[in-house]
């Protein structure tokens, strides 16, 4: 801590290390909060089903067995799901950020007439509540032929994600110099030129942010995946995880094997971005 | 050299040209997958459209559905009922944890790393799996709340049977998981924060207590509302979490009004039924919706 002297004469040894006390049950708190969930699961993946339902419970495994893990993946396609979750989440992602980039643009950088309506209805019309759409999409999507296929997941995943990761870029495309994209240009870039290699890797943080935001956004739905998709092949892992469960059955360790197959990753993935979610926020996307 | 565009060749097409080839793909895909649906909507509720008499040619019955939902039809109040009441306790529980999660994550911790991914974890874990693993947690026999219950001397407690607790159970995941959200926009708001603001405070002799009612609380209201307008929007389409932790249970106490469009036409079929609901939600979302327009546009004038 970069505390300076006056302020330990004032404070003395006693009540900074109070303070730190504090510090650290604070920080304690929030995460157990945040974490304790996911641990009691991994615990339950390490536990026989002979073990689960004895009375009282037993907070460790006694007997540690990585049983469930091999029956989560031979019980239910996975695998499968995990890969169809990551091509759903994935593309809806990259497509996403294209179709809000180009838009982000045009009312970010370009002299067009009803720019605030045009924004305006792009994000109340994409704040459209997709749950109770749900009967004319399902038609839309069965006349399109594409019930069962990626793209019936994919196209209302970008749409899910086109308010928020709009209103970010706005934000950060407005807030770079134009003269740097003008000297692109002069330099011989074209506009779209000019935002692939001047203003897209410059709003990079902004970008990133709205990018993480869409793929969990994707990760995480559950209702269309569940009616748009009635094939075994293409379910994704929210609604694949729900199959383990019986009419009467709840087979727990197995279902916490495949839930922490299907955290893991991710927690990954965060640990490694986490400095650049929030800082993306901070940037300016939170307030539009 | 003009002020205007640097280089103009004859392939270069006029700013408003591009602008609008640029928001076409938007467009066209708003008009596919909620323009043109939303038009069906309409279309079907106004129709008695019953899947589950395939053969029938369905029937004009203009506004009937809607007029039965409003004036008749008790579990559409019911699901309304809950729906509200989810919202109104889970927005203003969401914010207060977020913002003690907000506070706390940005304290000057030697590692931030911790603190980061218990805030963000919660937020990735998709809602169904949350919902999943606080059933376990509130299992009558196995759970590990009622373990705890028993060790400290109190008896198990029928989480999922008795409807008002199994509503609270809900409340209380969903706070829970949604809450990591709300911190993260509180989160990114504290640091936008001049810290010179705490600076000149602390020489004025403020309290820490002083500083957070006068420069905390007041700076951070732009976040707040952004944060709590999406998270209402969000409130009104409750699903995933009852669904998975009471499918509606008990007899039908938990069940959104979410969850009663879906019962309705994917169950029952009722299609024309069904699209009527989802129109009334539609109204619901779309005012809550304006408020946030409003907010965003009151920001950038």
């Amino acid at each position: 801590m970069s505390a300076a002297p006056a302020a330990v004469a004032t404070h003395g040894e006693a009540e900074i290390k109070i303070n730190r006390l504090w510090l650290f049950a604070a920080g304690a708190a929030v995460v157990v909060n945040g974490m304790f969930p996911a641990l009691w699961v991994l615990l339950t993946s390490l536990k026989t089903e002979g073990e689960l339902t004895r009375v009282p419970i037993s907070y460790l495994p006694q007997d540690p067995t990585f049983q469930n893990y091999l029956t989560a993946f031979a019980a239910q396609p996975l695998a499968r799901f995990f890969f169809n979750s990551v091509v759903v989440a994935g593309l809806s992602t990259v497509l996403t950020l294209l179709v809000s980039a180009f838009a982000a643009y045009a009312i970010a950088r370009l002299r067009i007439r009803w720019k605030n309506v045009i924004l305006s209805a792009i994000v109340a019309v994409s704040m459209f509540p997709l749950i109770s759409l749900m009967v004319p999409l399902f038609q839309t999507m069965r006349a399109l032929g594409l019930l069962n296929t990626y793209l019936a997941l994919i196209l209302p995943y970008v749409v899910l994600n086109l308010p928020v990761c709009i209103l970010i870029l706005v934000s950060f495309f407005s807030a770079i110099p134009r003269d740097l994209e003008n000297a692109a240009m002069i330099d011989g870039c074209t506009r779209l030129g000019a935002l692939f290699r001047v203003v897209l890797p410059l709003t990079a943080p902004g970008v990133f942010t709205a990018g993480i935001i869409s793929f969990v956004n994707a990760w995480d739905e559950f209702l269309l995946a569940l009616s748009f998709t009635s094939s075994m092949q293409m379910r994704t892992l929210p609604v694949g995880i729900t199959l383990y469960q019986g009419e009467f059955a709840f087979p727990w360790p197995i279902i916490s094997a495949a839930l922490i197959v299907a955290i893991v990753p991710i927690a990954v993935v965060i640990v490694i971005f986490q400095e650049r979610v929030v800082s993306g926020l901070t940037a300016g996307g939170v307030k539009g | 050299m003009s002020s205007k565009s640097p280089r103009r060749s004859i392939g270069d097409l006029s700013e408003g040209t591009l602008g609008l080839l640029m928001l076409l793909p938007a467009i066209l895909l708003l008009c596919l997958i909620v323009v043109y649906p939303v038009g069906r909507l309409m279309y079907i509720s106004l129709f008695d459209w019953r899947m589950s008499l395939p053969n029938a040619v369905p029937a004009f019955v203009g506004l009937e559905h809607y007029i039965y939902a409003l004036t008749d039809d008790p579990k559409f109040w019911d699901a309304v009922y809950n729906t509200v009441l989810i919202t109104i306790i889970t927005v203003p529980g969401a914010l207060v944890v977020g913002l003690g999660l907000a506070l706390v994550a940005n304290l000057p911790f030697k590692h931030r790393w911790p603190t980061r991914l218990a805030l963000l974890l919660p937020w990735a874990l998709p809602l169904v799996f949350a919902g999943l693993i606080f059933r376990w947690f509130f299992n009558y026999d196995y759970g590990l709340v009622n373990d705890i219950l028993q060790r400290l001397g109190f008896g198990k407690v029928l989480w999922g049977t008795d409807p008002n607790l199994a509503f609270f159970t809900i409340c209380l995941v969903i706070i829970w998981k949604s809450s990591s959200f709300m911190a993260m926009i509180l989160l990114a708001g504290l640091q936008t924060i001049p810290r010179n603001l705490y600076e000149a405070a602390k020489v004025d002799g403020a309290t820490s207590w002083q500083c957070f009612w006068k420069i905390t609380l007041p700076m951070l209201i732009p976040s707040m509302v952004v944060a709590l307008v999406f998270r209402t929007i969000t409130a009104i389409q409750t699903f995933d979490i009852p669904y998975a932790m009471t499918g509606g249970g008990p007899g039908g106490t938990t069940e959104t009004l979410a969850m009663y469009i879906h019962k309705t036409t994917i169950d029952f079929l009722d299609f024309g039924y069904g699209s009527a609901l989802a129109m009334l939600m539609f109204l619901v979302s779309l005012g809550a919706t304006t408020i946030y327009l409003r907010i965003i546009q009151g920001d950038k004038e």
